[in-house]
């Protein structure tokens, strides 16, 4: 057990966990944010995507006792229902989203890559979320969605 | 509202990671259940001792085949699948215990302590030896259907032909791969029923499975659909719901399952493997005088689809062409290979690959354009299918090509390894020959709103949202008069499962009847001319008439015995798509650059839900022809599955055809699986466009196209 003293979503946090515990489980399970999924638990699909001082990381690779100190994003820090960020607009307005499960994943690593690059190409774009999944959508929505949100938010503004 | 790119209805809860999928979910004192399964594939069991597991911190039961208190045995089309084996196990993977724990690490744990004897038997690996083999899987023997197509006479149409192309085909099993692995959870209400909360394509049939499982009544069960990740025919049979009554009529405590991916991969069913044997003639000016198609195919040791895939694929064997001579001839054989069932297709994608092929192959013999042939030979309105069906009405197939068409007259090679190829196919919307009805209601609320009564999954393809236009429209109402009451056996009627691409068009019909109902009544009752919806709905609360039920089976006939002649659908989609690769002739490395996919969905209800469709199909496509094999034993993870990433996505253009279905709701019919069909067919011909070789076995991994290659260049060298 060790205590670990980390940044949520932009609110200070202090937890217990194990040393063998993954990020992945803590998030969902000590912390109930369950908008991180778990979809192979081997750093294969990236349904468990979160944002470790803004780079992407598989939670379920993740020690938990190693975000100590660090900063850790979910979804839930991007928007919420009365102002959703411009990623998750065009998310809806591209019709990038289908079942949903790889959605939170995907728009953290949108995220990213907008941070660093406000004018993405499409290999940029194709790249920035390869390590992410989605048996649903063929991916070209989400592209797509991507690509305009580029030219309409300011990331780190 | 109908053709309209409306935002899914879900898209916000979505974007903000909201959802309850059921992994998710949460309640007081849950338990985990995890099952133990077969690590032989095929054996006796000779006893299980399951005291040390039993003994173990945190267990409260273990459930074997014995506790089942009603019918032992489940299944979509005959209940012939033991819910928990006994005595015997037919494939690596099959049920044999249910451990259930006061946490996931507890089940878990327990699992190594469970000890059980098994004598093993003969495994019969493949569907040729299961048709010879003495080991009898089940005893009735090793076949488990036999489907035929016949018209004209094959024979005679072979001896008018100028040219005769003869190739085997075969494809291997693929799995699913939805991103949300097989997850519920159950309980017992406040009356003391069983309810079942999870991810699923038909909360109807799974109900009905638990009642007889459990041995009681219908109404003392309760499924409902949480949100689902995906399914493509994976969640169409029963995965943790069994499982999850059976621990809560034991435990009555809420108990949760959720597959690991391992898990997901070895008890999930998979796409058939077939064995095509294709033999095509042709006149030499093209047109397709006779088909011979013998398909073997290997269903697993249970029957899930297998009986529904063996009968399709011999319907479409043809693809989308008027053939007057056809035989066509199709055994499904048991093994103790995985469980084969229904996935996006249900086998029409591996007989694509087989016809288009054939087509790319007769063209080349006569000297003739691919588009020109597909052209000369494509079904019409008055073609006659390979099952003599006469097709009347919204057959755009036609069509699909003509969009086509300048792109592909005006094709250029980037490089001397690349390469452009088309693919075609026909789909039949609905269950084959047989009735497939959809039942909704709409009722006029006590706070004056309209609720839609739906039985219907929505597994991420936006059939919600398809419902919800084809209802605003036929109203003409504003959306905020309307909330959707869905997913949950105790609030809607049975539609069927969300499989064979029906729910636009079978479930759609359903909504637009019910709401045609409603829209006269509110006419009569002046909602048109002003009057208020909650005063409408008061008085209908007084006469009692708050109910408006729709009703929709597409009109099919049983099809004949022997020759399967008959009408086996109301109405087919059809799409063509055109695909350019590059390989690169020395790794063996195939990149799809560019798609060109046209679609005749009949009438587009929502176009931008009906290009994710194709786009995702699109996708899955590439994974079948390039990439994807489950080998049993091998494929354990997503370590060893390979599935696309965004980075083999080509650039898709989508050509929407409306060639309207006078049943449809709006003309619509289905675009789901259609999406998919032709995707692997159109890169497999253009690979051979690109460098001369015809694949035969799908997928064309890697390895196989270098060595198709390489042997090309040998042969090459050898010749004097
Ligand atoms: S769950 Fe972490 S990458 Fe799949
Ligand atoms: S939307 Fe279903 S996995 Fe991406």
């Amino acid at each position: 057990m060790k205590k670990i003293d980390f940044t949520l979503n932009g609110k200070q946090t202090i937890l217990d966990v194990e040393d063998n515990e993954t990020l992945l489980h803590a998030l969902r399970e000590k912390l109930d944010i369950k908008s991180v999924k778990e979809g192979c638990s081997i750093g294969e699909c990236g349904a468990c995507t979160v944002l470790i001082d803004n780079e992407p990381h598989y939670s379920c690779l993740t020690l938990a006792s190693k975000v100590s100190g660090h900063d850790v994003k979910t979804v839930e820090f991007l928007g919420d229902e009365n102002l959703l960020h411009p990623l998750q607009e065009a998310f809806i307005t591209y019709g990038a989203v289908q079942c949903g499960y790889c959605t939170p994943g995907m728009l953290l690593a949108a995220y990213s890559l907008l941070l660093k690059n406000e004018h993405p190409t499409d290999t940029d774009i194709k790249e920035a979320i390869s390590g992410n999944l989605c048996r649903c959508t063929g991916y070209i929505q989400i592209v797509e969605a991507i690509r305009n949100a580029a030219g309409l938010c300011k990331c780190n503004s | 509202m109908v053709g309209s790119n409306r935002k899914r209805i879900d898209v916000i809860d979505k974007v903000l990671g909201k959802p309850v999928f059921a992994g998710d979910m949460k309640a007081d004192r849950l338990l985990f259940a995890v099952v133990y399964r077969s690590p032989r594939p095929h054996a006796w069991i000779k006893s299980i001792d399951v005291s040390g597991a039993l003994a173990q911190p945190g267990i409260v039961k273990v459930i074997t085949g014995e506790d089942i208190p009603g019918k032992k045995r489940f299944g979509v089309i005959k209940k012939d699948q033991p819910c928990l084996a006994e005595g015997r196990v037919r494939y690596v993977g099959e049920p044999i215990l249910l451990i259930v724990g006061e946490t996931e690490n507890a089940a878990r744990k327990a699992m190594s302590s469970v000890k059980i004897h098994f004598e093993d038997i003969e495994a019969i690996r493949d569907p040729f030896t299961a048709e010879k083999s003495g080991t009898l899987i089940h005893e009735d023997g090793n076949l488990l259907g036999h489907r035929k197509v016949i018209k004209g006479n094959v024979e005679r149409g072979f001896a008018e032909s100028d040219v005769i192309v003869e190739h085997t085909y075969s494809t291997t099993w693929l799995d699913h791969g939805f991103m949300e692995t097989e997850a519920g959870v159950g309980y017992l209400d406040d009356a003391g029923r069983i309810v079942v909360v999870s991810s699923t394509q038909n909360i109807h049939y799974k109900m009905k499975e638990i009642s007889r499982v459990l041995g009681i009544s219908e109404d003392m069960v309760r499924v409902i659909q949480s949100t689902t990740g995906g399914g493509f025919g994976g969640k169409l049979d029963v995965t943790v719901e069994l499982f999850l009554a059976l621990a809560v009529y034991y435990t009555k405590r809420p108990v949760m399952m959720r597959f690991t991916r391992e898990e997901s991969f070895v008890s999930n069913t998979k796409r058939h493997p077939l064995y095509i044997e294709y033999k095509t003639g042709a006149k030499k000016d093209g047109s397709i005088q006779a088909v011979k198609v013998t398909i073997i195919g290997d269903t697993g040791p249970y029957i899930s689809y297998g009986e529904t895939v063996c009968l399709r694929v011999a319907v479409h064997s043809t693809g989308p062409y008027e053939v007057p001579n056809v035989h066509a001839d199709s055994r499904m054989f048991y093994t103790n290979n995985p469980v084969c069932g229904a996935m996006r297709g249900f086998g029409v994608p591996q007989l694509a690959f087989a016809h288009e092929s054939q087509m790319d192959a007769v063209a080349r013999i006569l000297n003739m354009d691919p588009l020109d042939i597909r052209l000369k030979n494509g079904l019409r309105k008055g073609s006659s299918t390979a099952t003599s069906q006469i097709l009347h009405d919204s057959v755009g197939f036609i069509d699909t090509l003509k969009k086509i068409e300048p792109f592909w007259r005006e094709r250029k090679k980037s490089s001397h390894t690349s390469g452009f190829g088309i693919g075609c196919m026909f789909y039949g919307c609905g269950n084959t020959a047989i009735s497939n009805p959809a039942k909704c209601h709409l009722r006029l609320t006590e706070d004056g709103k309209i609720a839609l009564h739906s039985g219907v999954c929505e597994i991420g393809q936006g059939s919600d949202t398809i419902l919800w236009q084809i209802l605003l429209e036929t109203l003409k109402i504003d959306e905020k008069n309307v909330v959707l009451v869905r997913g949950d056996t105790d609030t809607s009627s049975d539609v069927g499962s969300t499989s064979a691409s029906r729910q636009t068009y079978i479930s759609g019909k359903a909504v637009y009847e019910a709401a045609r109902k409603l829209n006269r009544y509110l006419d009569e009752k002046g909602y048109y001319r002003g009057r208020s919806l909650g005063d409408i709905c008061e008085e209908a609360m007084t006469e009692n008439n708050v109910i408006f039920d729709g009703y929709f089976d597409p009109p099919t006939t049983q099809l004949d015995k022997e020759t399967s002649e008959g009408a086996p659908y109301a109405t087919y989609a059809f799409a063509t798509h055109m695909t350019e690769v590059e390989v690169d002739d020395k790794t063996g490395v195939c990149l799809v650059k560019r798609v060109h996919a046209a679609h005749d969905v009949g009438r587009a209800v929502n176009p931008r839900l009906v290009k994710g469709q194709v786009y995702g199909g699109v996708a899955m496509g590439i994974g079948l022809a390039l990439m994807e094999e489950f080998i049993p034993g091998k494929s354990e993870s997503l370590d060893n599955y390979y599935m696309p990433t965004s980075m083999d996505m080509p650039e898709i253009e989508v050509f929407i055809v409306e060639d309207e279905e006078p049943t449809g709701p709006f003309g619509a019919k289905g675009v789901g699986e259609p999406a998919l069909i032709p995707q692997a067919a159109s890169i497999i011909n253009g690979i051979q466009d690109a460098v001369g070789v015809k694949p035969s076995q799908l997928p064309c991994h890697i390895e196989r196209l270098k060595k198709l290659i390489e042997d090309k260049k040998s042969e090459r060298r050898q010749e004097p």
